[in-house]
């Protein structure tokens, strides 16, 4: 009697045992393949402009292309317009994308030195969808502008 | 890393506004990404923050994340005040840190 007790304790101990391990090294797993600065757009837009309104404009401008054959490289310029004195100019210029594991690209923080309010690059794209530029303004106010980019081959992996 | 200033277009007068472009030859690691061989995930690796100066002045900062492409592009507009030096300083998320500078000679 002692011994299938025994035993029995013995077994349930191993399956959890068993059972244990796999279920933590999931989770691990999971975590991984978040990579290190994963975050969704709409975490990303609260972040930056704090709930305020973002209003859609045309003074935004990005030129992207339509169609991207490869999401590794798809060069992005954004240009706000402003006549940047010390008074009225882009404090900053926020470049975002809606669909990649991190849907920030760049923080671009301006000051009237500038001259004009412009940012490029080149940023990834792991599939078809949209890049953000939202520009927060020296008084306070945000404008932004999107553009969809349709990628043939991803660019993340 | 390997680091280029260029200024568009070459020559300039005082009061101009030139764009600034300045590349660096980085993997832009995600962090996402395994090893072909080993099947081991590649530890992130990217620049996270571009800071543009002129005599020191900052102009330009920006906070970059891993969703720029390999070997990234940075352009800005700089309005050219006077002759001085402009300094780009980029730093990676792993505390790697590069400084490189140009000549900012106005004509006219």
């Amino acid at each position: 009697m002692e011994r299938r007790s025994f035993l029995k304790s013995f077994t349930a101990a191993a399956a959890c045992m068993a059972v244990l391990p796999r279920m933590a090294s999931a989770a691990d797993e999971a975590k991984k393949n978040m990579g290190p600065n994963e975050m969704n757009y709409a975490t990303a837009l609260a972040a930056i402009t704090g709930g305020k309104a973002v209003v859609e404009s045309a003074k935004v401008k990005i030129e992207a292309p339509e169609i991207a054959e490869n999401g590794a490289v798809v060069p992005v310029k954004v240009t706000v317009e402003s006549p940047m004195s010390d008074k009225d100019y882009v404090k900053a210029i926020h470049l975002l994308n809606t669909k990649n594991g991190n849907a920030r690209c760049a923080n671009i923080y301006l000051t009237p030195a500038n001259g004009e309010a412009f940012f490029g690059t080149r940023i990834k794209l792991g599939g078809t969808q949209d890049v953000v530029a939202i520009a927060e303004m020296s008084n306070g106010t945000f404008l932004s502008a999107k553009q969809n980019v349709k990628v043939t081959i991803g660019g993340c992996g | 890393m390997k680091t280029l200033i260029k200024i568009k277009p070459k020559t300039y007068a005082a009061g101009d506004i030139v764009k600034v472009d300045f590349m660096a030859m980085h993997p832009m690691e995600t962090g996402m990404r395994k090893d072909k061989d080993t099947g081991a995930i590649i530890p992130a690796n990217y620049i996270d923050e571009v800071k543009f100066l002129f005599n020191d002045t900052l102009i330009t900062k920006m906070v970059v994340w891993e969703s720029l492409s390999v070997n990234p592009l940075f352009t800005i507009s700089f309005k050219v005040p006077s002759a001085g030096t402009l300094k780009v300083i980029a730093k990676t998320n792993n505390g790697q840190s590069v400084e490189s500078s140009e000549s900012i000679t106005p004509k006219g």
